[in-house]
């Protein structure tokens, strides 16, 4: 079987075991969709109100819509991906996959792939969502403006997740750090609650982080008229990540701590 | 040349060392493994049992010395050597989620020629539990599945360390009967334990570690020689026989404490052929005789110097 087969095999092997931990469901799949449907309905006043944004004005619910899919985002890449390599680490399932003839990459593969499988389901559901609901909708570019922001924020989530895993040394600190620190960025980010209605000086600590960025850039793909792909925005985003990624690569560890 | 030597056993190692920082955790050990035996690697808690076998197995790097592990290197190791290699680890867990049927599945795929899923479960005495999940099965069971897990890639030789740790009696027994039957299917294999029924029982040979060094090396039943403690032979006193008469049938110090009588004795063939003999002309029944060696477990503790301690389970 060639290492790519294999890497498609652990993903559904992956998505077959996070389909039957409820605690992780309900974080990474449902918790985003009730959040969509909450804000949107208690900040949208029946569809009519408009939220500022960068200047100008855009609809409340695809503000919200543009948001939850950041968070999305962030749940199930960066606090999802933490979460199971914690724990696959620190229960020795990694250490486990190593002694087998299997290259080691493809178990990480595998694990991103879930995450990217996991974004793709949900940026869908909540788009549909947000149109059947709210009435929502994106015209052509703003289609691919939101394909843009999603492959990025998903390949910089994943990096950061998979960093996180090196402060992490036990599946409990995994599972209470990255959720808690994705939701208490998104209080700050625009996500949960629009920037105009924040304190300048708790959006500009948000605005540090990737979650504000992502969220604006996702926001900005439902305004009306051309594109609006900020560079800032992008730059952030690929900054973050990239530091994700030399985080990761020196400092991930298949072992358990545990062990002496 | 060290790689012929190396490819005619399953495991050569030469002067092993490592160490971490100043600590000698392995300081020079020797070791020869033929192919197709038990070998049981004992000793107590940070004699460097788990550094060595972690280093046979390819986790870690030695700091000195010669290892070979099926003819190759295991410090460099690659995708074929893995291959023909079946790992039971001490303290890995399985996911919880997924099924025995689809964990094995799982792993089987990660080898050219994995064995039969299903024969391979039911080998380890899954059968039953074959649709369960691993979270929802026993610790023996657990560890069951850890060992189909280790051998659906069908291999030659399997480390099994501490396979049985935490088990119950009967569960230890059916353990060895699996492990008894991966023997007869011709894999080598490496098993660690601090059972000293257990090395007793399946080891073909065993090494006992103490510091980092091998204190005793044999097979179990020969072991006891290394001690200077002396097969014993107990019986019940026949009525109306003295201690006297005794000493003068054994030839040898007889001592009695109740109505048992005991004699420590080197050679007890002879010992037992005088007491027998005089039992049958004087026409007495010596009745719960038993001849007891030193067992592993004596020799252990004289060249340990203490009890053999489970490893500390790690609360997840």
């Amino acid at each position: 079987m060639s290492d790519v087969a294999l890497v498609v095999k652990q993903t559904r092997y992956s998505l077959k075991s996070i389909s039957r931990s409820p605690r992780a469901l309900v974080f990474t799949v449902i918790f985003p969709i009730v959040m969509l449907l909450l804000f949107a309905s208690i900040f949208s006043k029946g569809g009519d109100a408009r939220t500022n944004f960068q200047g100008g004005q855009i609809d409340t619910d695809a503000y919200f819509t543009a948001g939850i899919i950041a968070y999305a985002i962030a749940m199930a890449c960066f606090s999802s991906l933490a979460i199971s390599l914690t724990t696959e680490r620190e229960t020795g399932l990694l250490k486990r996959f190593r002694g087998t003839p299997v290259p080691a990459w493809t178990f990480i593969a595998a694990r991103i792939c879930r995450s990217i499988v996991l974004v793709a389901f949900q940026v869908v559901a909540l788009l549909v969502i947000a149109r059947l609901a709210f009435d929502v909708r994106l015209s052509a570019e703003g289609i691919a403006e939101v394909a843009v922001f999603s492959v990025l924020g998903t390949a910089a989530m994943c990096a950061l997740g998979i960093a996180l895993t090196s402060v992490t040394t036990t599946p409990d600190s995994a599972a209470t750090i990255a959720p808690f620190g994705t939701v208490l960025l998104a209080f700050i980010s625009g996500v949960f609650i629009p920037t105009d209605q924040l304190p300048d000086s708790l959006v500009q600590i948000g605005r540090i982080f990737p979650l504000a960025h992502l969220a604006s850039g996702l926001q900005a793909a439902f305004g009306t008229g051309a594109v609006h792909l900020s560079g800032e925005n992008v730059a952030v985003i690929a900054l973050w990540g990239a530091a994700g990624i030399i985080v990761a690569a020196r400092t991930f560890r298949w072992e358990p701590h545990a062990q002496a | 040349m060290a790689e012929a030597a190396g490819s005619e056993l399953a495991i050569h190692v030469r002067d092993l060392q490592k160490s971490y920082g100043d600590s000698e955790a392995v300081r020079g050990i020797d070791l020869d493994i033929a192919v197709g035996e038990i070998f049981g690697f004992l000793g107590p808690n940070g004699a460097g049992k788990s550094t060595t076998i972690e280093i046979l197995e390819g986790y870690r790097k030695r700091t000195r010395g010669e290892a070979w592990v099926l003819g190759t290197d295991p410090g460099k190791p690659t995708r074929e050597w893995r291959e023909r290699i079946g790992l039971v680890l001490q303290d890995s867990q399985l996911d919880p989620t997924l099924t025995v049927r689809e964990t094995v599945t799982m792993f089987s795929d990660f080898y050219p020629r994995p064995r039969p899923v299903d024969e391979t479960i039911e080998l380890v005495g899954l059968k039953e539990k074959r649709d369960a999940r691993v979270g929802t099965l026993s610790g023996g069971q657990r560890r069951r599945a850890d060992v189909a897990v280790a051998i659906v890639g069908d291999p030659e030789l399997v480390f099994l360390d501490e396979p049985t740790t935490g088990f119950d009696p009967s569960a230890r027994r059916e353990a060895w009967n699996m492990i008894e039957g991966l023997k007869s299917l011709g894999k080598t294999i490496f098993l660690t334990t601090h059972y000293m029924d257990e090395a007793q029982h399946l080891a073909d040979r065993v090494a006992i570690l103490a510091a980092g060094k091998i204190v005793a090396r044999g097979r179990p039943e020969d072991l006891g020689g290394a001690t200077e403690q002396a097969t014993v032979i107990r019986f019940r006193v026949p009525d109306g026989v003295t201690l006297e008469q005794l000493r003068s049938a054994a030839q040898e110090p007889v001592e009695i404490a109740g109505s048992e009588a005991s004699i420590q004795c080197e050679g007890p063939q002879e010992t037992l052929y005088r007491l027998l003999a005089w039992a049958e002309r004087e026409g007495h029944k010596l009745e719960a005789l038993e001849v007891q060696r030193p067992s592993l477990e004596d020799v252990f503790l004289q060249l340990t110097g203490g009890a053999p301690q489970p490893t500390q389970e790690v609360a997840a």
